[in-house]
């Protein structure tokens, strides 16, 4: 294991930033921690590199605890959202700063190479402030690998770029961490960033780990209802718990609570997801099936969104690529019984599966 | 020219008659004694004035004190202004309070509570004397005058321009392998070097300038200041002009280098 964090807790004057906080990171992967913003991404990355010192719990590299080394003892090389290069040296002595450091018995052959990984070598010995954007994230990626450390972290590295030179350097991030395979921690709140370029996903939420999984994973079987709603688009209607408070039911479907003590006393949530959404005039035969009328038509060119008030009063977002239906239209909104999944007013999820999602084994189905 | 820019032209000029006027009034009042001063001399005047032995001993000794003091207050004030900062710790705004205190004293009430800390009767003052280097009327009591009233602006200056510099990009030094120190060496420094000259430069300005202090602690040997003020008692204003046009021509030097300065590019306001 290349990072382990275990029980990572840090205050700022007894306001806790991030609670007990443990993940780890293997030789080679790279994990990002996607979360909104203010939710502790980026103490989170300090107490890594050691630029703060967590109030409790421990900090290992390379199986050495590092939780009281200073960060010059880390090997753990560093971006941040805003660029850091000194502006009192040219491109080519902003990288080769680190390696005097490290020891590097040829720092020209290595500046070179790591310009060359960017692209950038034929501008070393240009001042920074005479760099665009994309340019300068790319001498700051150059700048932090090429001591070769152990770990890089980047913390919101693309979020303070254009969208465009976002996606161009999202690419080419992905290109350098296949090229040189270094063991990467990327930060971000923007989850398709994270879900495009991550092996690994931590989802954090108000200084906490709310879920640790495979991106795809994490978006088809969210774990709780913040990690429902971080990753994609959401719908969600608040329904009743029926019977003994053992089941819910929505249009048509009827979930088995597996774990009676799981539901909040009368309320739960059900998520569903707008792409798994149809429009119908009719009843059809699919699972859910719910009856509405259209409240507005917004056209984004590839797609369309249709947001319908349904009768029980909420109102949910449908996409769809074909011709939808006018304003004021009674529609059916349909979906298959896997798209569903059921929270607890508290967001736990309420686990009436088995691991396999195959509803119907333990899920009671009845079309209406 | 559009009707709409001559508008917006007519607006902003109407707009800066105000501040023009009550600048301009300032400037005009800064400038009179300035050139009612320099039209009394007279160029031999000068230059004979300032070859008397006792002005050449005045210019000598300010010469040599001011930068020393300069000096001293950079190496001390500068390590202070970048712990002030970038550290918070117990007592801070006590510190800070200590380092203004000279800035709102009277010149001359500071010297006179440095009398009373290392005055010839003091413990400190007369061991030191009893050692062969007293601590006032001498050089060294210069130095010490001009030290506590000068050194503040090298420490506000720099801590200033400390406080421009992004705490990322020391970060930055510190996880690509470089130490505190090396870090304040490489980084910090150098990026607030233009401010740190600036402040160096003001607090050279102020000591050699320094009259009050320099009176209480030192009153010999004379520095020009204090020459300045004999000869003034003695010989009225037209016997002063040579060592003040002497005093004027260095801190004209040290406002155009104080320009010069200010046009290097630095990263600060960036």
């Amino acid at each position: 294991m290349m990072l382990e964090l275990d029980s990572v807790t840090h205050r700022y004057d007894d306001q806790p930033a991030v609670e007990d906080i443990s993940f780890g990171v293997e030789a080679g992967e790279l994990v990002a921690v996607l979360g909104p913003s203010g939710c502790g991404k980026t103490t989170l990355v300090q107490a890594i590199a050691g630029h703060v010192r967590p109030s409790e719990g421990r900090v290992r590299l390379r199986g050495d605890d590092v939780t009281t080394d200073p960060p010059e003892a880390r090997d753990v090389g560093l971006v941040f959202q805003e660029p850091t290069l000194f502006p009192h040296m040219t491109v080519g002595e902003n990288v080769a700063y680190g390696l005097g450091p490290a020891g590097v018995t040829d720092p020209e052959r290595q500046v070179s190479e790591y310009l060359d990984l960017v692209a950038l070598d034929e501008r070393r010995s240009l001042r920074p402030d005479e760099l665009s954007g994309g340019q300068k994230r790319r001498v700051e990626l150059a700048r932090a690998l090429a001591p070769e450390p152990d770990l890089l972290l980047l913390d919101e590295p693309l979020s303070a770029l254009d969208r465009q030179l976002r996606e161009q350097l999202r690419d080419e991030i992905s290109r350098i961490h296949s090229e040189t395979g270094v063991t990467t921690l990327f930060v971000t709140h923007d989850q398709e960033e994270a879900m495009a370029l991550a092996d690994r996903l931590v989802v954090m939420n108000e200084g906490s780990v709310a879920a640790v999984g495979a991106p795809r994973a994490l978006y088809e079987r969210p774990p709780n209802l913040f990690v429902a709603e971080f990753l994609g688009r959401s719908n969600t209607i608040t329904v009743d718990v029926t019977g003994d408070r053992a089941a819910v039911e929505l249009g048509g479907t009827t979930r088995q609570l597996a774990d009676e003590s799981q539901a909040s006393p009368d309320r739960a949530v059900c998520h569903l997801r707008p792409r798994d959404l149809t429009l119908e005039s009719e009843s059809t035969a699919a699972a859910v099936s719910l009856s509405g009328h259209v409240r507005s038509v917004s056209d984004l060119g590839r797609r369309y969104e249709v947001t319908v008030e349904l009768a029980c009063g909420d109102e949910v977002v449908v996409e769809q690529r074909t011709e939808p239906p006018a304003v004021g239209d009674a529609v059916r909104v349909e979906a298959s019984a896997d798209a569903l999944s059921v929270f607890t007013k508290n967001g736990v999820r309420l686990t009436h599966e088995t691991a396999e999602p195959s509803l119907q084994s333990t899920a009671e189905l009845r079309v209406g | 020219m559009s009707y709409a820019s001559r508008l917006t032209a007519d607006r902003s000029a109407r707009e800066a008659l105000v501040p023009a006027v009550l600048g301009g009034l300032l400037v005009v009042y800064f400038l009179i004694p300035f050139v009612a001063f320099l039209s009394r001399t007279g160029t031999a005047n000068v230059i004979e004035g300032l070859s008397s032995p006792g002005a050449r001993d005045a210019i000598r000794n300010s010469l040599l004190t001011a930068p020393v003091s300069t000096a001293v207050a950079t190496v001390f004030g500068v390590p202070l202004a970048y712990v002030l900062a970038r550290r918070s710790f117990p007592g801070k705004r006590l510190v800070e309070a200590v380092v203004i205190l000279p800035l709102v004293l009277p010149p001359v009430v500071g010297g006179a509570m440095l009398l009373t800390a290392v005055g010839q009767f003091t413990p400190l003052g007369s061991t030191a004397a009893a050692l062969g280097v007293p601590l006032t009327n001498s050089l060294l009591g210069v130095v010490l005058a001009q030290v506590f009233v000068a050194a503040p602006f090298v420490i506000v200056t720099a801590r200033a321009g400390f406080g421009a510099v992004d705490e990322r990009l020391e970060q930055a030094s510190r996880s690509l392998g470089y130490g505190p120190l090396a870090t304040f060496w490489h980084v910090s420094l150098p990026m607030a070097r233009g401010a740190i000259v600036a402040g160096v430069v003001l607090t050279f300005a102020r000591a050699i300038g320094e009259f009050g202090a320099t009176m209480m602690v030192a009153y010999n040997p004379r520095t020009m200041p204090t020459r300045i003020w004999v000869e003034f008692i003695t010989g009225g204003i037209d016997e002063i002009i040579p060592l003040a046009v002497g005093l004027l021509g260095i801190t004209l030097a040290v406002v155009i280098s104080i320009q010069r300065i200010g046009r290097v590019p630095t990263v600060i306001g960036r």
